[in-house]
């Protein structure tokens, strides 16, 4: 199943990672969930935050974006990217860095679109009510009316592999962990340098 | 590219009747649509037109606010007595892009005249 991974990096909208009945294996910090997608819907582009008006040269408040959370049993699968001139810093969730670097963490700004398309270097996943936080930086010498951030994506409902009292479903969690049984690997956060 | 990030509206044609920055008048009203989730839309301006109903030659002011309040977006535009005046982003207007409602007013009136104004806008958020 070679669609089976994330951040693909074709032309026009992204396609979903899993589809129905296919196994996904959900990393959240140290923790995986080994579950089943039981339904797939997109979710078309959406105003999902607006971090405010910024002054010249100031930075927001670290801001959770709860427009990104789902619901309990579901992961959402986003790009997302700013329309309005500022850069953003992106926490997953609000206390881990995102793209960071040993000495740097990478900003996004209304120039990743041009550089990226579609979008594959903004895609993230968000674990039920686990949400990301974003910083805008307003870099320019003036304040500007707002720092918009806009998302699109796919929504997945899924069901536990891991129920003790099912034997056949641990047998398949099993044959996940020993490379027979195909499954896609969902990162949920991100992960501390060194971590 | 996923983003092709164009909605293009035009304003309605509004007659400014009354000369100076007290009488600045709404030429655009930014949209607040019930289903959206953040509430804030920007306009850009791509175009102004300016239709001058023999008012004598002027300039209109193009911002945001009324009276004290009134910021300008961009320069005194001029309009020329008994022309019709076309601002284009091609042709060199800057892409002034604002959060509030527009608002527009002439310099000066001759008695009994006014000044047409229309924008074209591209909506974003």
């Amino acid at each position: 199943m070679p669609d089976l991974y994330i951040f693909k990096a074709q032309v026009g909208m992204f396609d979903p990672v899993a589809l129905q009945d296919q196994y996904v294996a959900i990393h959240y910090i140290q923790s995986i969930f080994y579950r089943k997608v039981n339904f797939v819907e997109a979710i078309p582009p959406f105003q999902c935050a607006n971090l405010g008006a910024i002054a010249a040269g100031a930075v927001t408040a670290r801001t959770n974006i709860v427009n990104l959370e789902m619901a309990d049993n579901e992961f959402g699968l986003f790009r997302w990217w700013t329309i309005d001139d500022v850069q953003v810093r992106l926490y997953h969730p609000a206390g881990i860095a995102k793209a960071q670097l040993r000495n740097l963490q990478v900003p996004y700004d209304m120039n990743t679109v041009n550089r990226d398309p579609n979008l594959v270097s903004s895609e993230i996943a968000v674990w039920e009510d686990n949400r990301p936080a974003m910083e805008a930086i307003n870099g320019s010498a003036l304040a500007i009316g707002g720092s918009r951030i806009i998302a699109i994506g796919y929504r997945f409902h899924t069901e536990d592999m891991e129920d003790k009292d099912d034997q056949k479903r641990l047998a398949i969690v099993k044959n996940i962990k020993d490379g027979l049984q195909p499954c896609t690997h969902v990162w949920c956060s991100g992960r501390g340098i060194g971590d | 590219m996923l983003v092709e990030d164009r909605i293009i509206v035009n304003s309605g044609v509004v007659n400014l009747a009354v000369a100076g920055v007290a009488a600045a008048a709404v030429v655009y009203t930014i949209p607040i649509l019930a289903g959206q989730l953040i509430g804030i839309k920007s306009a850009k301006i791509r175009k102004v037109i300016l239709h001058n109903n023999v008012a004598g030659t002027t300039t209109v002011l193009v911002g945001t606010g009324v009276g004290g309040a009134f910021v300008a977006l961009l320069p005194a535009l001029d309009s020329i007595n008994g022309f019709t005046d076309i601002y284009d982003t091609l042709n060199g207007l800057p892409e002034a892009e604002t959060f509030l409602n527009i608002t527009a007013y002439p310099v000066a009136l001759g008695a009994g005249t006014s000044i047409d104004i229309q924008l074209e806008l591209e909506i974003r958020g």
